[in-house]
This record gives C-alpha cells, structure tokens and sequence, in this order.
C-alpha cells in the first residue's frame, strides 16, 4: 500500500479520535483503529505500545476517579487517549524510514527536515542498542538501580545518561562527515531510486477513506 | 575448584530465533589465560555475558568460583569477574579520571579507595591525567582507564571483550605484559578477540566458537595451525605458523627472533 494512503487512513482515525467524546462512538473508532492494525499485520507491535500506554491511561483513569469524575467520562477519556496513540502507531509500525521519507519529499518539505526526521528514526534502534550496552557496562561495574531511596537511585543515572549522550554525538558526528564526504547538500533537489506511485488497490483505499469519513462525520454531526 | 565452569548452557535472545549459545561445555582454571576466537556473530559477547550474570542460561549450569550466577546479582558476581566491554564510551562518565576509578570501589566497598585509585593510576601510567576528564585522553588511554578501574577493585578474573580493536603497537604489548602478570598472580583472564597476531604472541588457551558452538579448545600452537577449524571459523593463520606450514616445520616459532634464529641455523649462516 502507498504510504500516502496508510498517512491518510491514519491521519482520518486520528482525528475521529479527537472528535469523538462520548463513550460508544470512542469505542468503535479505538476498534477501527484495531482493525487497520490487524489488516497491516502489526497487532502484536500494536499491542505491545498499547500495553505501554494502558499503563499510564490506567493511572490517568485512577487519578480522574479518584478525583471525583464520573466512571463512564473517565473511561471514555482514557480510551480516546489511547486511541489517539494508537491510531498515529499505526502510520509508524508500518511505514519505513525510506517511505517516510517519500512522504515528506512529496509534502514539499525541505530536504534537511526530512532527512533529520528520518535520520532521527533511523537513529533509534542503534541508541537502543548503545543503551542496553551502557547498562551492561555499568552494571558490570556494580552499578545497582534496586538499592538505595529515590535521591540517590537518580544520581545512579548520570552513569548511564552520561555515555548515552556521548555517544549519541559522537555517532551523529560520524554521520555528519560521512554524508557531507559523500555529497550531501551539493545538489537542491537529488534524484530518488524510489517513486511513489497508486496503484489500483490505493485509489480504492482513498474511496473507503472518504466514505468512512463521510459516516463518521455524519456521527459526528447527529 | 575451578574459576570458571559451563555445563550444557543454552542461551537464545528473546528477539532472535537461533540460540546464540548451544550446548556450551567448557571449564576453567584458576590461573588460566584462555582466548576466546571465532568470527562475528559466533557468541563470543553472549559466552562473556554469561561469567558475570548479565545473562543467565537458559538450560545448563553457569558456575562462577562454585557459585552457581543463578543465585547471585551481577553486583556480587562483578565484585570477583571484571568485565570490560570493547567501547570505553559506553562506561565512562566521571569528571575525571581518579573519580572513574573511583567509581567501581565505592560500588563494591574496597577499603581506602583514594589510596588504591591512585596506587592503579600509577600503575597504569594514567596518573597524571588523574585531575583530567576521561574523555580528553587518547583512544589508548582510555582503554587504559577502564581496564584500570576494574583491575582497582581487584577481582579474581578479568574478562576483556575485542581489547585490541584500535589499538596500536604500543598499546597491544602493553596490555599483553599486563595480562601475563595478571595471570603470574594466580588470576584468571579470559580475552575476546579476533586478533590472531596478539593471541600467538600471549601463547593462551584458545576456544574458537562458531554458530553458538565450541569448534575447539586447545593451545594455541595446536588450534591455530589446524586449518580446517580455522577455514570453520573464518581465521586466518597468525604469520609465525603460516611460515612454519611453508617452511615444513613441526613447531612453529613463537617470536620472529626465534624464527630467524631457526632458519640461520639451517642455512649454518653465522649469527
Ligand atoms: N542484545 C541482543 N539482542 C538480540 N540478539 C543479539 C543480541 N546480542 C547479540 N545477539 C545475537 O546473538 C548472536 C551472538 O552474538 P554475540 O555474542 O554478540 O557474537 P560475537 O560477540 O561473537 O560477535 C548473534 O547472532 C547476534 O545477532
Ligand atoms: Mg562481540
């Protein structure tokens, strides 16, 4: 599917999510949401992040009882936030940094935006890594995260936050000479060995797209 | 008892399908310097991991001075197995160096930990930099630091992943005359490397892995001439005994000087 199209799907979800504020309406966009993620096979990634979140909206929906707000407006909220993440997830476990990148070149932005955004993408999974090795490092140096009161267990970061920070520049200075040695920014508009193209299979995507927009505005509305 | 013990341990990362270590069997000696070779990706990191209780078996026995690493932190177990992992910026953090020393000491309670730190720094020829921050010191030096502050606490057996990456010449024979008298005071140090030329030279006990698994183990004059296991494990013949395989010679030379001396005497040149 044409990333445009998944954009488009994502960016209609995201924004009912917002809309919506009563709780059956709520319910059936977070299971829209859903069924996007099923049919781009990335439910188990999808609910993994939405397990993450269930955890903070679970915390948000306690503090709001607790508070004093009603049960149903509590959990009509808790379920839109997770909505809202959810359905802008579902744009970025499917789409790879290089689709990305097509998008944003094709939304006109300039090209140092898209490639810092997509760099910044990229960059993730490397400084998971470096992260889970600087834990490793430490720890190997008895450094331990269970001992001691909540003061000195955030002084206990600076080992770990220190060479993450380090590293992170120094990798994206080696990035820097390694894309300027290599012609980045000689030319305005560089060519691409990828284009974007709709398929068949897309247009009629755009058309469930809008008339699904169309019902759910219509829900919106009465 | 032994330093190091392996029995049948398994080991898979949860993101991956292949075990990274299978059926590993291996014991250690106190004392022991062993080299652990193999190509990327064979389970040389994973192996480490496993001695101070990073990584715990799956199946199988990890067996660290008689305790078993499933009952122990990896604090206890650091306190006696110093590892230093190949990036130095993936540990150092202090303001400067004595305070990096430092760190390890006041984790483990070493008593007098000025005078020890200072006492390493000394040793390691860093003392004077010890007001500087880590990070102005060269590639070599801060190597230097790191394996200094784990030997500062003083365990009973070192392990060094890839210690020799990016270092030149001078760092290398450093650090060997470093591990022979570690291990000339009883101790035990394990080194992962793919540096064939630095092992030669060290004469260690050598484990080559490959695909998770110990190909062989044996010294090195016997494992690094025996080109099958080497062809196995993607090495390459240290260049004493690919001379001495060309030259027909049974025992191939440990130091060029011995070479030399060897083919001089054949030749019955003078000296
Ligand atoms: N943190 C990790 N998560 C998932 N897989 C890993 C991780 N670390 C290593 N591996 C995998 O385990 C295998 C062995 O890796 P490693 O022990 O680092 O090898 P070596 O140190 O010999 O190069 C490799 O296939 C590697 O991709
Ligand atoms: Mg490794």
């Amino acid at each position: 599917m044409d990333p445009r199209c998944r954009l488009l799907i994502a960016l209609m979800l995201f924004a009912f999510s917002l809309a919506f504020l009563d709780l059956p309406k709520v319910v059936l966009v977070l299971a829209l949401v859903i069924l996007a993620g099923t049919l781009s096979k990335i439910l188990r990634r999808l609910a993994k992040l939405q397990i993450l979140t269930g955890i903070l909206v679970a915390f948000i929906l306690v503090i709001n009882i607790t508070i004093g707000y009603s049960v149903i407006y509590s959990l009509t909220l808790s379920l839109r936030f997770l909505s809202i993440v959810s359905s802008t997830s579902v744009f970025f476990l499917t789409t790879s940094p290089d689709e990305l990148e097509q998008v944003l070149k094709w939304l006109r932005a300039p090209r140092d935006v898209v490639f810092a955004f997509t760099t910044a993408v990229r960059f993730v999974p490397v400084l998971m890594l470096d992260l889970s090795q600087i834990i490793a490092a430490q720890r190997s140096r008895g450094l331990e995260f269970e001992k001691g009161n909540p003061i000195t267990r955030l002084r206990k970061l600076s080992p770990i936050l220190v060479p993450m920070i380090v590293t992170a520049l120094l990798r994206s200075n080696d990035l820097a000479e390694a894309i300027e040695v290599r012609g980045y920014g000689v030319s305005k508009r560089p060519t691409s060995i990828y284009e974007l193209k709709f398929s068949k299979y897309d247009w009629s995507c755009i058309v469930i797209v809008v008339l699904a927009t169309a019902a759910l505005t219509f829900l919106l509305i009465y | 008892m032994s330093a190091i013990e392996f029995d049948h341990v398994w080991y898979r990362y949860s993101s991956h399908q292949d075990y990274a270590l299978k059926d590993v069997t291996v014991t250690i000696g106190k004392g022991e310097i062993v080299g652990v070779v193999g190509p990327n990706g064979a389970g040389k990191t994973t192996f480490a991991k496993h001695i101070n209780g990073l990584l715990k078996p799956d199946k199988g026995l990890v067996k660290v001075l008689g305790r078993d690493t499933k009952d122990e932190s990896v604090a206890r177990l650091s306190r006696d197995v110093g590892i230093i992992f190949q990036n130095p910026h993936h540990q150092l953090f202090s303001e400067t160096v004595s305070e990096e020393v430092l760190f390890g000491l006041k984790n483990f309670d070493v008593e007098n930990p000025g005078l020890v730190a200072e006492r390493v720094l000394e040793d390691f020829g860093l003392l004077q930099y010890r007001e500087k921050p880590p990070l102005s010191l060269s590639g070599g030096e801060k190597k230097r630091l790191c394996i200094a502050s784990a030997i500062a606490w003083d365990p009973k057996i070192l392990v060094l992943d890839e210690p020799t990456v990016g270092q030149d010449l001078n760092n290398k024979r450093q650090l060997l005359d470093l591990i022979v008298s570690w291990s000339q005071r009883g101790k035990t140090a394990i080194l992962v490397s793919h540096d064939m030329e630095f092992l030669w030279a060290l004469n260690p006990r050598i484990l080559v892995f490959s695909k998770g698994r110990i190909l062989a183990d044996g010294k090195v004059d016997v494992v690094f001439t025996d080109e099958e296991i080497l062809h196995e494990a993607s090495l390459r013949l240290p260049q004493l005994a690919e001379l001495a395989a060309k030259l027909g010679w049974k025992n191939p030379p440990r130091t060029p000087s011995e070479a030399a001396k060897r083919i001089l005497e054949v030749k019955g040149w003078p000296m």
